[in-house]
């Protein structure tokens, strides 16, 4: 690997959220990273689960931007609010279900995805704050990716969706790249946040435009597509998501094991589930038929 | 060997299957999804239990609902909401049923006969389907809509606007009035009461107004299945296909078969023509393969299935419109925010209208909190105050039309669920050939074979259809402004397909539709289409249950009359509505 080609690597490693979370999960820390024996399959082992708190954060920071409440995600983003919020409501748990079980990426889209997503970030030439770290973990980090990738016939809808919204994320703050919370989204503000969705659903995205470079026919502008389709529905399942019983149903039972967060927030069903309501006022005009 | 297959048992195929078997013919339906035969066993009233389109019990997928929902690409910021199983989506329907504007067919001559989309017009006339529209009426039944707060509200609303009050079935000029909808009324203690214990059946009959239509209808509790109140295909026409020699004279009761995913269609030459044999299903418990033949096969799939299922059958497909032509009323949301409760979201979840001969329509519409927050994110407009993403239009509402989110958002809903009157666009949208669904490029076909891609373009539509939408917005937000809110917001929906009509179009040409005028396929013989993938057009923006319906008992007939030498029976017969007694008896009999 160059030195020029190990830079963007580490660019978009760092930019995903990767590098700093597998520095903030003390994964660079690891002996595997420095003096390596098996360098790649221990690292692939331990980004598994660096990848899953890197989407579980990033998920987090989506939720409240949707739903804002006392947590610290709110916090971060200048909008703490008293009364509980996606937070409370299990959002983040909620997002990550759904976009598991909505589609897993197969990596014939995500390999050149991966390659388009890099090739953006060498187009962009957003000036990323200089980090510390040695080419060699860079060049881990992105082998075991690599080798991640590989070695599954798919890859998790959140890690792809984490990735998009913090690749976004650090063209519109380079600064998030670093920072409390786990996830350079997260460090955003609410207007940050919104700007990050401005720029994934610009109807011709230079980001968009890039992603389709790499894909062959019948594929071209399914990645771009689905890409957009992701911005809106991100949206709308956190909101989905923080309004209803999700975090409060017992499935066996089929009923609520607690008043969920959303009913409270909207004042809807104030004494519980009903079988009906005395609201029928007749019929307009009094007229209950018509015809011709 | 069967008489008739049906594949699909939503808003269409049981319609042709209990007309079917009420002429004594062998009838198999076969549907992909669930059968929910116990509602009270199996289903709750919540949201995401209900309605998640992943996981919820009317999602698109199979029974067992730790298996993945089916994929369908959507290469655009837009939502196809598809309901499988028994009812198809008229399950979370909301019991609309309109007739079409007399503008559609090609009949009309009246004075904006050019005003509609006159090139792709039904094939026949509106007097022609006029019986077949009043048998469904009478079968379902439809009836004039109860009120509750918010379509009193609602109708403050036109009435500040000086509209006139429709009091017909058919829609002749700009009005409004109560919906015409298939839910029986309320009676007894219903709508009359809040009190569980007092809304059993049969002291509470028809609707309760529980709010609950876009999860189900399961009420009144202890009511039989065809006594629901609302009169999804699963409590109407499918009660009736398989209880057929209970209320017709030598009927013959349909067969049902779920979980069973229709996988090809099978067409053999006979005397020089293509003709449809049968189909080839896959269970989707035991993915075992199986066929049957029959001397007619009816498509009822739906808009997004139907294309995929002719072209995974390697089905001829001679002037490419197979799958083109989707109109989708490009809906739209206003809402208003009141200082009082206007009755959100209790009660059937809309029952009140406002028609716009050839633009469109507005109705009000209830949901419990989930699905407004999702309405309120659903735009391709931005996020207000932000962002528009190129549009953000403005007029008679608040700001630039945009989402609703985070501190906004909990503002607009903090407690206020109730105080909210929220109206749904309907757009006399225009066929256009680029809105389609194909098959998808990306590896990931399902087990049932390639999936489909809906491809909707939220922006290139026609100028009609664009100023259409424009005018019922600001329509929509005069009636809301105009019935005493005190704030208004446009949400700009991007393409959310709730309606979807004319993917596999009936029309007089052959060179833009796949249907002949008798809804059969102009290149496989012996093969017909009777769900709302069949219509020609948009219906002008009127909800497509009803004319789906009448249309489908319409090809009922034709049916019969060339492949059985029958005769046809709406004009000479009576119906026999939904409710009857003989068909609740013999469901119980049948343990159904």
């Amino acid at each position: 690997m160059d030195e020029a080609r190990t830079w963007d690597r580490r660019g978009f490693l760092t930019r995903i959220g990767l590098f700093g979370a597998a520095g903030a999960g003390g994964l660079l820390a690891a002996p595997a990273a420095a003096a390596p024996r098996e360098p790649i399959e221990d690292v692939v082992g331990l980004l598994r689960p660096v990848l899953d708190e890197l989407a579980r954060d990033t998920m987090t920071g989506l939720s409240v931007f949707v739903c804002p409440g006392p947590d610290a995600h709110s916090v971060a983003q200048g909008t703490r609010r008293s009364e509980p919020g996606a937070v409370e409501a299990g959002t983040p748990r909620f997002l990550l279900d759904a976009l598991n079980k909505f589609m897993p990426l197969p990596d014939e889209l995500l390999r050149p995805a991966v390659a388009a997503l890099v090739t953006a970030l060498s187009d962009a030439g957003v000036h990323l704050p200089i980090l510390d770290g040695l080419p060699n973990v860079v060049a881990t980090l992105d082998k075991a990716l690599a080798k991640l990738l590989q070695n599954n016939a798919t890859v998790p809808l959140p890690v792809v969706a984490a990735a998009l919204l913090n690749l976004v994320a650090t063209g519109v703050k380079p600064a998030a790249v670093a920072g409390p919370l786990g996830s350079p989204f997260s460090r955003l503000s609410f207007a940050e946040k919104a700007t990050v969705f401005s720029v994934i659903e610009a109807p011709l995205p230079d980001l968009v435009a890039v992603l389709d470079v790499h894909l062959p026919q019948p594929l071209k502008a399914s990645l771009s597509g689905l890409l957009k389709f992701l911005g809106g529905a991100l949206l709308e399942f956190a909101a989905f998501g923080s309004y209803s019983e999700f975090a409060v149903f017992d499935p066996v039972r089929r009923k609520l094991i607690a008043r969920p967060v959303g009913w409270t927030l909207s004042g809807y069903q104030p004494d519980g589930p009903v079988e009906g309501w005395d609201e029928f006022l007749g019929y307009y005009q009094g007229r209950q038929e018509v015809r011709g | 060997m069967r008489d008739v297959i049906v594949v699909g048992a939503g808003a269409g195929g049981p319609v042709v299957a209990k007309e079917l078997a009420a002429k004594g013919l062998d009838v198999l339906v076969l549907e992909a999804g669930p059968r929910h035969a116990d509602p009270r066993a199996e289903w709750t009233s919540f949201e995401n239990d209900a309605n998640n389109p992943l996981t919820g019990f009317l999602r698109l997928g199979p029974t067992d609902r730790t298996r993945p929902a089916w994929f369908r690409e959507l290469p655009q910021n837009s939502f196809v909401w598809q309901v499988s199983g028994v009812g198809g989506t008229t399950q979370h329907f909301y019991g609309n049923y309109p007739r079409p504007y007399p503008g559609v067919f090609d009949d009309y001559t009246g004075p904006d006969a050019a005003a509609y989309d006159i090139q792709h017009r039904f094939p026949f006339g509106f007097r022609e389907l006029l019986p077949y529209l009043e048998w469904v009426e009478a079968t379902a039944p439809v009836a004039t809509a109860a009120m509750g707060h918010k379509e009193q509200t609602f109708f403050r609303g036109c009435e500040s606007l000086g509209l006139p009050v429709q009091t017909t079935k058919t829609t002749r000029e700009a009005s409004y009035r109560p919906q015409q909808n298939a839910v029986l009324q309320p009676h007894g203690t219903a709508g009359r009461s809040a009190d569980t214990d007092l809304l059993h059946y049969p002291r509470a009959t028809g609707c309760t107004f529980c709010g609950y239509c876009f999860q189900g209808c399961m009420r009144p509790v202890g009511a039989p299945r065809n006594q629901y109140a609302k009169r999804s295909t699963d409590n109407s026409y499918v009660p009736m296909a398989l209880t057929a020699d209970a209320w017709a004279r030598g009927g013959k009761p349909s067969t049902l078969i779920t979980d069973a995913y229709v996988t090809r269609i099978h067409a053999e030459t006979r005397n020089g023509k293509l003709t449809a044999s049968g189909v080839t299903w896959k269970d989707n418990t035991t993915e075992t393969e199986h066929r049957e033949d029959a001397r007619v096969v009816v498509l009822a799939g739906g808009c997004v299935e139907n294309p995929r299922l002719w072209l995974n059958s390697g089905l001829p497909n001679p002037n490419d419109w197979v799958g083109r032509g989707v109109t989708d009323h490009f809906l739209d949301w206003v809402v208003g925010v009141f200082d009082d409760p206007v009755g959100n979201p209790k009660g059937v979840g809309s029952a009140a209208r406002a028609d716009f001969p050839s633009k469109g329509g507005l109705e009000n519409v209830g949901v419990p909190p989930a699905l407004h927050a999702f309405a309120m994110n659903f735009s391709d407009s931005g996020i207000h105050g932000h962002y528009a993403n190129g549009r953000g239009p403005v007029g008679p509402w608040d700001g630039p039309a945009g989402r609703l989110t985070g501190p906004m958002l909990k503002d607009l809903m903090s407690g206020r669920l109730e105080n909210l009157l929220s109206v749904v666009v309907l757009t006399d949208d225009d066929v256009q050939p680029e809105n389609r669904v194909v098959r998808s490029g990306l590896p990931l076909g399902d087990e049932h074979g390639p999936v489909p891609k809906v491809q909707m373009w939220g922006r290139k539509r026609t100028r009609r259809t664009l100023e259409n939408r424009e005018f019922l917005a600001r329509r929509a937000a005069e009636v809301i402004r105009g019935a005493g809110a005190k704030r208004v917001y446009r949400i700009d929906w991007a393409p959310l397909l709730l309606h979807i009509q004319s993917s596999m179009r009936m029309g007089g040409s052959e060179r833009d539709s796949v249907l002949d005028s008798d809804a059969q396929s102009r290149a496989v013989r012996g093969l017909y289409i009777a769900d709302t993938s069949a219509l020609a057009n948009a219906l002008g923006g009127p909800n497509p249950t009803l004319t789906t319906q009448a249309l489908a008992t319409r090809t009922a007939e034709k049916i019969f009359a060339e492949h059985f030498g029958g005769d046809p029976w709406v004009y000479a017969d009576n119906p026999v509505v939904s409710t009857d007694p003989r068909i609740t008896v013999r469901l119980g009999q049948l343990g159904l």
